[in-house]
């Protein structure tokens, strides 16, 4: 247990418990020690990686593959079926950038309860606002309700934030995705200077990004970690090995092996 | 939950609060007998955030804001009294202190059972209502109860403050038991978290929680004590209505604003008792069924 690691995963794995029907979970909570009334789906399995203090880990894989399960593991919003996860710092997850924003309340109230959700205190969060505001560049935006804001909007007011939190680690998912050039050129260099002191997790579907910011690079496909290593030859891999895929919906099939219960 | 998860469950449990508690001094305080209100404390930050985005929304999201939180008791205090005053013949046991301290004392039982009411239909859904929240964020879903309980805990203030005026505008002095109401109010804060708790951790899995208790809520508006006294009902089934923490709530509540008289002991100690089982029951379940709540809302 180094404290020089900021996340370590040992035999992570996440089932998630398929039901046909609604009743049938009722009947899990009731009967299950009985008899089991659901298909176990594994999103996730033997996932096995460390991330040292200061470093900064790429995540790709294909849609479905389990990177943001992996993502919502690692902030605590879900907990792992099975295996040993250590967290070491205060992580700011920017998932699902601005989703959790309550429309009918300004974007500076938003903000105070996001601030309290990472675990600032009121006076903290006062004292940052302008800058928080300054940031997310939406100007006096942020005094009108948020189901005003457009998604960009919503997603720039989110990453700043979790960018103005002290966190320790931060976990970012496609965070930019909804971003135009000039924000996410700030987000970028914002990201770069968090690296010197911090720990970054980045999840994208964007070759230079990833090659931009990270040090390393895992590739997650159908669950498992399918290879990882050096950023520009895993992108590379990554690259060759999905060219000629086909786009069809045989990685979510119920019965693969991939995802099935472990025998 | 299958066996592998069973075996990791307790490395699993020290993990997560390696993760989750970093601020905190060693030692893991989900799992202690005070875990209700360590918690509490823990996240005060949080609880007061939501709580105060909470009763802005209620009160400064209309024109007249708090007018409304004040008018509603008041009109619904009024029309008692004139009813109680006038139009209808009492019981007779009530009827004893007068027209108007029936209002009043009706009022009193409103004002709990409300209080009660409004969280059991609340509870269920309370994990639905914050979705997003728990979906994308480190929310501690834990805390919901709590703002919850104390949300509906500021509603039942306003209107016995007002309550409180007016016996004291009818009877020119308020008794000194009055001075007992935090001991009253603090078990029952604990009574209605475990139970809002255990109500979300159920409703989380179906609605059909939420449906229960808006069938059963109206029912037992009538078999607790709000609209006649504890002493209204025949020896033989008094023993049952006192089984109900909600009803000897009420009767308590009632004792020290409007009797002037210190609840029987016997009565308070088994209110505080089963206050504490239930909220510390309550937690439990919640707790049981955390770590799978967000994949099941």
């Amino acid at each position: 247990m180094s404290s020089d690691i900021a996340i370590r995963c040992a035999g992570v794995g996440k089932a998630y418990q398929l039901y046909a029907r609604r009743t049938d979970r009722l009947k899990q909570i009731a009967f299950g020690s009985f008899r089991r009334f659901y298909q176990e789906y594994w999103v996730l399995r033997d996932i096995n990686f460390e991330v040292p203090h200061g470093e900064c880990l790429g995540i790709i894989g294909r849609n479905g593959a389990g990177k943001t399960t992996l993502l919502q593991l690692l902030c605590g919003i879900t907990r792992p079926t099975c295996g040993e996860l250590e967290i070491n710092g205060r992580i700011a997850p920017i998932l699902a950038l601005g989703s959790g924003f309550v429309g009918d309340i300004s974007g500076r109230e938003n903000v105070l309860i996001a601030g309290a959700i990472l675990g600032l205190r009121r006076a903290e969060i006062m004292k940052r606002l302008p800058t928080i505001g300054e940031f997310a560049g939406i100007g006096p935006f942020i005094d009108q309700p948020v189901r005003l804001y457009s998604n960009g909007m919503r997603a720039r007011l989110a990453f700043s934030i979790c960018a103005h939190a002290d966190a320790d680690i931060l976990v970012v998912d496609e965070a930019l995705a909804v971003g135009d050039a000039v924000f996410r050129e700030k987000c970028l260099r914002f990201m770069e200077t968090f690296r010197r002191s911090g720990t970054l997790v980045v999840v994208s579907h964007e070759d230079d990004q990833i090659a931009a910011l990270c040090d390393r690079v895992i590739w997650v496909d159908d669950g498992r970690v399918r290879a990882s290593g050096e950023v520009t030859e895993m992108l590379r891999l990554y690259r060759t090995e999905t060219a000629g895929a086909v786009d069809d919906g045989s990685r979510f099939s119920f019965d693969s092996a991939a995802h099935a219960p472990p025998s | 939950m299958s066996e592998t998860s069973l075996q990791h469950d307790s490395r699993e449990r020290e993990a997560i609060s390696a993760r989750r508690d970093v601020r905190l001094p060693a030692g893991d305080h989900r799992w202690t007998v005070l875990a209700p209100v360590t918690i509490a404390w823990h996240h005060r930050e949080l609880i007061l955030a939501v709580l105060r985005r909470q009763l802005a929304d209620r009160f400064s999201g209309s024109l007249f804001g708090w007018v409304w939180a004040i008018a509603s008791p008041l009109i619904t205090l009024a029309i008692y009294t004139v009813t109680f005053a006038g139009a209808l013949r009492l019981p007779v046991a009530s009827a004893r202190g007068g027209a108007i301290n029936y209002a009043l004392s009706t009022f009193a039982g409103l004002i709990v059972f409300n209080l009660c009411a409004e969280l059991c239909y609340r509870a269920p859904l309370l994990l639905h209502e914050h979705f997003a929240y728990l979906k994308t964020s480190i929310f501690p879903s834990e805390t919901l109860a709590w703002t919850a309980v104390l949300r509906s805990l500021t509603y039942a203030g306003i209107s016995l403050t007002l309550l409180l005026i007016f016996l004291l505008g009818v009877n020119r002095t308020l008794p000194a038991t009055v001075l007992f109401l935090p001991f009253l109010v603090v078990p029952l804060v604990l009574l209605l978290l475990g139970l809002v708790w255990c109500l979300a951790a159920l409703g989380a899995f179906t609605r059909d929680i939420a449906y229960l208790m808006i069938t059963i809520v109206p029912v037992l508006m009538f078999a607790t004590p709000v609209f006649y006294r504890m002493s209204d009902i025949p020896q033989g089934f008094r023993t049952f209505a006192y089984l109900s923490p909600i009803a000897t709530a009420i009767d308590m509540i009632r004792n020290i604003l409007i009797d002037g008289v210190l609840p029987p002991l016997w009565l308070y100690a088994g209110f505080v008792v089963i206050a504490l089982l239930v909220c510390r029951g309550g937690y439990a379940v919640f707790e049981r069924y955390k770590g799978i709540l967000v994949d099941v809302i």
